[in-house]
């Protein structure tokens, strides 16, 4: 053999090596290949954040803070009212100039429009850069929360991102309680007020020690930031709070910034009329204590009750104005910025994900077994080549799938048994020019020659064509279908490789020119 | 073994009968969608599927009852127990599955403890956290008792995924690592529900016409986007008959998917696209050999003789290749479950009808572009209409004058 049919097997045998080798479970991971929802039971959803709720309560504040400092400047108090998701009117009182207004309104709230209407009144619109940055927030902090949710859950490998259309894409594979998930994530935040016992503490123990023998068992112990003195968060401190919840999220009515005595910034909350006598009821007969503020099992703050509260309150806690900013949406609107609703949900449960993987992988073995025989039953010789061929090309679509974390679908099953099917085609191509060559009488080494030469062509325009369709079931395909197409791209390039470059070296190896063949199984 | 070695059949002679054929089962599909009007699935036409699996007979008429406007059927053998159940679009957007489920849970299960948890319904994290709640096995607050709780757990869902759905308590207690602590909760804390949700799916308007215009663009554009690639490939004429391939490789495709009511469905146009991109290979290889032939041929020939020339030297090739991939389809069909059955039915009614297209309705169209254009792809001998200029191609423009003198 000469010298450079033996690199080419050199390099078929390392590339085989290494798709087997990444196909080893453990060595890039253990789930070398990735199950899509459709085999292992999952659920993807698609949510729209419905980001008119965070433009609304932007908008609401705006005009709030017009009038509050239309009251500070002396001015009278105009009325106003939201026309829109970003747009609001201000009204001012009969006889009252609005120039005072729009010269307030350009200190005090530069991320609006301001205009005069035929009619009399101020209209405010957002600009259209602060409201797309509302937009963007909105988006963000919701997959933020989503993915906390989903990764407190210990969902792996989770896929959480962003669409346009204010959309949010959630797959979550291999969840056996899919509707817990869902209820999970879309749930609003879990606001609770719970009344402290003992003092915190920067280790659970230390906390439930200090807790009197008596409340031990009607405690749980919940983690929270520290902060020193200069407000930076300074490790988890816990606090040990009592199991009963007197006042909860729902009791809440609205929630905002504010600025106390000294210009920091905390949240004032008002209260649901039952709300509020639930509040008078935990407040009046515990003043002194420490009351925490619990958000989705966090201690977010524990200020101490300093009087009786009834229908409004203050939440103040060394926040930053960005945190206490924060604190306030998660409180009007639960955790989540914006509300989300399901556009679309396919989930499957894990016990039909087994069925799908039998009958998949059973049909793709069938199949496969068939092509085989087939093959081998016309072609002889060169049809064990093309099975070699063949199996390459398998391990290789495995392979490439394992490197780039591609994941199988079960159309995708079917993608990976068809572009075998297809890859036959090329074998095919190449053995029947070869039998044509040799009938023009042709010698063997001759015909195996020109048999590849005249079929590469070929080849590649009816692999180029196939490229193409993948290629546009790549863009507008989505879940399962872009599985398929992955595959199928996949094989088509492994197959190029195999029928071409493989099957050629195993030809020159059996049939080696210096051993002038005369005659040939095919 | 060889078959079709050297055949030389006339199939441009029969072109009209072919074309008239392809036309009349295009026309039964159209008569069918104009009378019936199209089988949107849920991917397009929005709306929900549930699939559940029940532990005893099917209450078939509850579920009607229930459900007015759903279409329910049961599938697979009476022994299954699934129910499948089609719930038609709603105009306006939520979860749509998730509720009607949410529904019969409450309307299946009368008189279940809201304090017992439902071991048909739920799955492993609320079982772990019930578990770890009551911690029969006295594991307290060590690290690792939620983990152990969460792997006894997974087991016995697990098990139910083997089964199906529990019918009966010891199939849940027989799951490994069941202590008798955990035995006795799950004996006092849980239920077997009623039925277990296989699947469900929720596409809501917006959704799903998003999809449909979507799908729609694919199929167009990457017909469009093949013809262009044969154009400049081969000539325009190629690109002309490629197309009007393509599109009644598709045709014939509905028009099946008509005659067996199928569902329009995602997986349906990805099969469809695969045969916009598969079925045209046929083609390509033959007109690659008409090509190749007219660099060759030394005498004059028609487009006509060329064609059939062509479509014998490939026809064993041709019959080979389509009957490897019908092997493989038919395995899938016969084997690879519902959810592959309808996608693997239509892709081979699509390969079928490209291998019959190639040696019938692509030779009916270039023919007839042959002809209107004034016969160019004719190749002209020495006594041949001296002045019509042959468009020579592009790689070896020598022979061609050698022949055109």
């Amino acid at each position: 053999m000469n010298r450079s049919l033996w690199w080419k097997i050199g390099l078929i045998v390392a590339i085989l090596v290494v798709f087997v080798v990444v196909l080893i479970p453990g060595v890039l991971s253990d789930e070398p290949i990735r199950r899509g929802l459709d085999l292992k039971g999952g659920t993807h959803l698609v949510m729209r954040v419905n980001v008119g709720d965070a433009l609304r309560l932007e908008v609401d504040q705006a005009s709030e803070g017009l009038k509050s400092q239309a009251a500070k400047n002396n001015l009278p108090v105009p009325t106003t009212r939201r026309i829109n998701d970003t747009t609001f009117i201000a009204i001012p009182p009969a006889g009252i100039s609005t120039t005072e207004y729009e010269r307030l309104a350009k200190d005090f709230l530069p991320s609006f429009d301001v205009s005069r209407t035929p009619e009399g009144p101020l209209q405010f619109k957002m600009k259209p850069a602060s409201a797309a940055a509302i937009e963007r927030d909105t988006i963000d902090h919701a997959v933020e929360t989503i993915r906390n949710r989903v990764d407190a859950l210990g969902v792996t490998e989770p896929l959480i991102a962003p669409e346009s259309g204010n959309r949010i894409v959630i797959q979550l594979p291999g969840v056996d309680d899919p509707a817990r998930v869902k209820d999970i994530i879309k749930t609003t935040a879990q606001l609770q007020f719970r009344l402290v016992e003992g003092n915190p503490a920067s280790d659970q123990k230390a906390t439930l020690d200090s807790v009197p023998a008596n409340m031990k068992n009607e405690v749980d112990v919940l983690p929270g930031t520290a902060t020193d003195e200069l407000g930076r968060s300074a490790g988890v401190e816990w606090y040990a709070v009592r199991k009963s919840v007197p006042v909860s999220g729902t009791d809440l009515k609205t929630a905002r910034v504010q600025k106390g005595r000294l210009g920091e910034p905390n949240v004032g909350f008002s209260l649901t009329p039952d709300g509020g006598r639930k509040f008078g009821d935990l407040t009046g007969p515990n003043v002194g204590r420490r009351l925490a503020i619990v958000l989705d099992n966090k201690v977010v703050s524990a200020p101490r009750i300093n009087s009786k509260i009834e229908d409004q309150g203050i939440i103040e806690g060394n926040f930053t104005t960005q945190q206490a900013a924060d604190l306030a949406l998660v409180l009007r609107s639960g955790s989540l910025p914006a509300s989300l609703t399901t556009l679309e949900e396919r989930t499957v449960g894990p016990s039909l994900g087994k069925d799908s993987i039998h009958s998949g992988v059973l049909a793709a073995a069938i199949g496969f077994i068939a092509l085989i025989l087939a093959v081998i039953f016309y072609y002889h010789g060169a049809g064990i080549n093309a099975v070699l061929a063949l199996l390459l090309n398998l391990v290789i679509i495995l392979g490439m799938m394992a490197i780039f974390k591609a994941t199988l679908t079960l159309p995708g099953i079917a993608g990976i048994i068809l572009t075998l099917g297809m890859a036959i085609d090329s074998n095919v191509l190449v053995f029947e020019r070869i039998r044509e060559e040799l009938r023009d009488g042709k010698t063997v080494r001759a015909a195996i020659e020109n048999g590849f030469s005249r079929a590469f062509g070929t080849i590649i325009d009816t692999h180029m064509t196939t490229i193409i369709s993948a290629l546009f079931l790549l863009e507008f395909g989505t879940g399962p279908i872009k599985g398929f197409a992955v595959t199928l791209l996949t094989g088509l390039f492994a197959s190029v490789f195999t029928a071409f470059f493989v099957s050629r070296v195993i030809f020159d190896i059996t049939y080696q020119a210096q051993n002038r063949p005369q005659t040939i199984s095919i | 073994m060889q078959i079709f070695v050297n055949t030389n059949y006339d199939f441009v002679k029969y072109r009209f009968v072919a074309v008239a054929f392809s036309l009349a089962v295009i026309l039964v599909g159209v008569y069918l969608y104009w009378q019936r009007g199209v089988n949107w699935g849920i991917d397009f036409a929005g709306g929900a599927n549930i699939a559940l699996k029940f532990k005893g007979p099917v209450p078939i008429d509850r579920l009607r009852a229930d459900l007015a406007d759903a279409s329910i059927q049961q599938y697979g053998k009476p022994e299954d127990r699934g129910v499948l159940i089609r719930l038609p679009r709603l105009h306006q957007e939520g979860d749509y599955a998730g509720q009607t489920v949410a529904k019969l849970l409450r309307d299946l299960n009368p008189g279940a403890d809201p304090a017992k948890l439902d071991i048909n319904y739920w799955g492993r994290d609320k079982l772990t956290e019930l578990l770890a709640s009551v911690d029969p096995d006295n594991k307290g607050s060590r690290a690792d008792a939620r983990a152990s709780y969460s792997k006894v757990a997974e087991n016995i869902i697990n098990k139910r995924s083997e089964v199906g759905i529990f019918t009966n308590m010891q199939q849940a207690l027989s799951a490994p690592g069941v202590t008798t602590g955990i035995a006795r909760v799950l004996n006092e804390r849980t239920y077997l529900g009623s039925f277990n949700v296989l699947d469900q799916e929720t596409v809501g308007p917006q959704v799903g016409r998003e999809l449909q215009q979507k799908a729609i663009w694919a199929v167009v554009l990457s017909t469009l986007a093949m013809g262009a690639y044969l154009w400049l490939r081969f000539d325009f004429m190629f690109g002309v008959a490629a197309v009007v391939c393509i599109i009644h490789d598709v045709c014939v495709s509905l028009a099946f998917l008509a005659m067996i009511n199928g569902e329009f469905s995602l997986n349906i146009v990805a099969a469809l696209l695969l045969i916009v991109g598969y079925s045209i290979n046929d083609t390509v290889v033959t007109y690659d050999r008409v090509r190749e032939n007219r660099r060759k041929l030394k005498t004059r020939a028609t487009l006509e003789e060329q064609l059939n020339l062509a479509m014998n030297q490939t026809l064993s090739r041709t019959i080979l290749t389509s009957g490897s991939v019908v092997i493989v389809l038919i395995a899938l069909i016969l084997f690879g479950g519902k959810v592959i059955h309808e996608f693997a039915l239509i892709l081979l009614i699509g390969v079928i009808a490209g291998t019959y297209s190639t040696v019938t309705i692509v030779p009916a169209v270039a023919i007839a572009w042959n002809n209107l254009t004034g016969r160019k792809h004719d190749i002209a001998g020495p006594a041949a209409r001296p002045r019509v200029e042959p468009v020579p191609p592009r790689e070896e423009p020598t022979t061609r004058k050698r022949k055109a003198v």
